[in-house]
């Protein structure tokens, strides 16, 4: 009960950050919005471990984690040396 | 669920959608990336401490080095996205930019040392 409310309002968090990936104005705002997006989904499947105590998912965790880093530091240095927005 | 993990756990979530709703509606760049940059790691610092009550040693270390990962790599990438900013869009919403006068002399002696005889 509790992990479906918490599983709602993380998936409403992602279809805000959501909007903002469809509307932003630049790269950077879409750029930070599919972190948020990355980081409501990260919750989500947290939730979902301290629902069910299963600890297989949080190898899922880390991947998100790292290509969410990856992705950002990859696009920072695209939008700084070929100055696109 | 413990109770204390079900508060933890619908803390986060209230941070995350909180982080959300000042990424959509904030007017500036910076602005949304303080709002988005700073509340998610936060977000995920609840969650992954509700998650560790219930889930044992072994899960609670593993979540440990998910949110300590989070915790350096967030911040990080955020900042980069802030360099980006303001090294490829003029701000617009300042009547003075000190970092930008920094920058340009940093940039000028940069270029003056590589030019420079002596090297």
């Amino acid at each position: 009960m509790i992990a479906d409310i918490a599983i709602g309002i993380f998936l409403l968090a992602g279809l805000l950050a959501g909007i903002r990936l469809v509307r932003g104005p630049d790269l950077v705002d879409r750029v930070i919005s599919l972190d948020a997006a990355l980081v409501a989904l990260m919750g989500a499947i947290g939730v979902r471990v301290a629902d069910s105590g299963d600890t297989l998912y949080i190898g899922i965790l880390v991947v998100i984690a790292i290509v969410a880093f990856t992705a950002t530091v990859v696009l920072s240095r695209f939008i700084e040396t070929t100055g696109r927005r | 669920m413990n109770p204390v993990s079900a508060v933890l756990v619908i803390l986060g979530a209230l941070v995350a959608l909180l982080a959300s709703i000042g990424l959509l509606t904030f007017k500036t760049p910076y602005a949304r990336f303080h709002a988005a940059g700073k509340a998610s790691p936060i977000a995920f610092l609840f969650v992954a401490l509700g998650a560790a009550l219930e889930v044992g040693w072994v899960g609670a270390g593993e979540l440990a080095i998910v949110a300590v990962a989070l915790l350096l790599t967030l911040p990080a990438g955020t900042h980069l996205l802030f360099r980006a900013t303001h090294r490829t869009t003029p701000p617009t919403h300042m009547s003075r930019d000190d970092l930008q006068i920094v920058e340009a002399e940093l940039a000028a002696s940069e270029r003056a040392d590589s030019d420079g005889p002596e090297r």
